[in-house]
């Protein structure tokens, strides 16, 4: 997203992705329609899909995932959703239950769309002249604009009119804006506060529902952000990380952004309870996985949560932690403590423990060239175009024929007859669910 | 193992389903009724999956009801029977 396409180079682009060759796969969790397969199941395997709408369209550039709903973007500037849409979130002017295939939002015809997003319940497309549109779940202030209301059309975003928008991240029941080229206001946030994902400079507000300014990026370049469950990121032009919102296993909620000290990345993205980070050199990192690949087996999972030495007993009341000094209400008295930040990997403290940026295990010698984050699953790319996939597999969303979780990266197969020569491959995950784009390379 | 903790006012009230929802990772919604958290219910669960989550709620704020219901005996007499 940091490379700009201008006007001119536009044409050469699109005729040159319409000579390339795209082929779609789909699997997990199926049952309102998002994995275009015109069938209401889970699918345990990749399924190659046969997509008419979608491949008359144009090759897709983005397939935003979310809920139980995708979002195509197409190189062209269309868009196309399918899937879930009853609160609205696929923008054809009415709720539907299950749209089985990509249909165009027609209301966004005359826009050049470039970037897009799904949260869960609602969707965001941002247009080449800078405008924000919402359209789906608005209960929370998620679409930003000003009241509470669902739309099921896509709505420009007002507050954005005289400002040049460039990305839009929706995550459960919040979204965040990044502006371009704007130092100091770059980034702003709108919906559920609660857990700290709007990181607005208030304690704790529950809902926004119009844009508010995100505080603590003042010297910092952002060029990517990110938004999944009720976490926030953003990617600084250094390759630095910054996150926001609900903690990670047992760590408290991050109020402000804060910075994760890690080696140079290219990537972040984020699940319900993880993130998984890119470094520059195709290595991956994961941010609290306690729960990642033992979902379904409660008596492997991490029981950190539950440690004894917690000298305050079973907490309901969060901790709040800014600049590595927790505080804390217990009956009236504060708490506070300030937390070692020495260890290079060790980012933060929590109620019980520790949580840690680890590299994912069994990559050796492996360099990683892409990352996705469902809610509770992981998928990447190796440079050889091997799809892997782990975490959370209750409804086949690793695609490995079976409905079991995996704590190590499996590979995953999409037919004995793929060649990986010559072919470029892409991966997305929606909560319960994983996509895979082939497109083949034309020749040089 | 509980997926989470979630407390009532963060779940949404679905006229559809009659019930308190949260999403769930997997795509659907955890559900609990009113009837549940009257008897106590602390546990929501998706009915597509495994997941289920733990309610942090007021009980008293759901009993509210019992009152009611007391001046209303023919009823409660009535839902007894059937
Ligand atoms: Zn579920």
């Amino acid at each position: 997203m940091a490379v700009e396409v201008n006007q001119s180079s536009k044409e050469t682009i699109i005729e040159q992705r319409e000579k390339e060759e795209e082929q779609l796969w789909s699997w997990g969790a199926g049952t309102d329609g998002q994995l275009g397969t015109a069938r209401l199941q889970d699918e345990h395997l990749p399924q190659l899909l046969n997509l008419p709408s979608l491949s008359s369209a144009g090759p897709v550039s983005i397939l935003a995932c979310g809920g139980a709903h995708v979002v195509a973007l197409t190189y062209g500037g269309k868009v196309l959703t399918w899937g879930r849409g009853n609160s609205g979130q696929l923008g054809h002017g009415e709720m539907v239950n299950t749209l089985l295939a990509p249909k165009p939002v027609m209301s966004l015809e005359s826009y050049f769309i470039t970037q897009v997003s799904a949260g869960w319940s609602h969707s965001g497309f941002v247009s080449d002249e800078g405008c924000a549109f919402t359209c789906g779940d608005g209960s929370f202030g998620q679409l930003g604009h000003g009241d509470y209301r669902s739309h099921c059309s896509p709505v420009k975003v007002s507050f954005f009119v005289n400002k040049h928008v460039e990305q839009i991240a929706c995550g459960m029941r919040h979204s965040l804006v990044l502006l371009k080229d704007n130092s100091g206001n770059q980034l702003y946030g709108f919906g559920s506060g609660k857990r700290g994902q709007l990181g607005v400079p208030m304690d704790r507000i529950k809902s926004i529902n119009t844009p508010q300014f995100t505080c603590g990026f003042d010297d910092v370049k952002i060029i990517s952000i990110g938004a999944n469950g009720d976490h926030s990121a953003a990617l600084s032009a250094e390759g630095q990380l910054y996150i926001w919102g609900r903690g990670f296993g047992a760590t408290s909620d991050f109020l402000i952004p804060q910075h994760i000290p890690s080696p140079l990345l290219s990537k972040a993205v984020l699940g319900w309870n993880h993130a998984l980070i890119l470094s520059d050199d195709g290595e991956v990192y994961m941010l609290g996985g306690s729960h990642h690949g033992v979902l379904s087996n409660p008596e492997k999972m991490n029981p950190s949560k539950h440690l004894s030495g917690n000298p305050f007993g079973k907490l309901k009341t969060r901790i709040n932690l800014i600049n590595y000094i927790a505080s804390i209400r217990v009956d009236d008295h504060v708490y506070t403590l300030k937390l070692p930040q020495h260890k290079y990997n060790l980012f933060c403290f929590g109620e019980t423990g520790a949580a840690v940026l680890e590299r994912v295990p069994g990559l050796d010698g492996m360099k990683v060239v892409q990352i996705a984050a469902g809610a509770e699953h992981s998928a990447i790319i190796t440079e050889d175009g091997v799809i892997k996939t782990w975490g959370w597999g209750e409804h086949g969303q690793l695609g490995l024929g079976s409905t079991c979780d995996q704590n190590i990266p499996q590979t995953v197969s999409l037919g004995h007859d793929i060649e990986h020569n010559d072919a470029t491959f892409r991966v997305y995950c929606g909560s319960g669910f994983t996509y895979a784009i082939r497109t083949l390379c034309p020749p040089p | 193992m509980s997926y989470d903790d979630v407390e009532i006012e963060d779940m949404q009230w679905s006229d559809e389903l009659q019930a308190y929802t949260y999403p769930c990772p997997c795509g659907d919604l955890f559900q609990i009724t009113k009837e549940e958290l009257k008897l106590g219910e602390e546990i929501a669960r998706c009915p597509s999956c495994s997941l289920y989550i733990t309610v942090i709620y007021n009980a008293e704020d759901f009993a509210d009801d019992k009152s009611k219901s007391n001046l209303e005996p023919e009823k409660r007499q009535a839902v007894a029977v059937a």
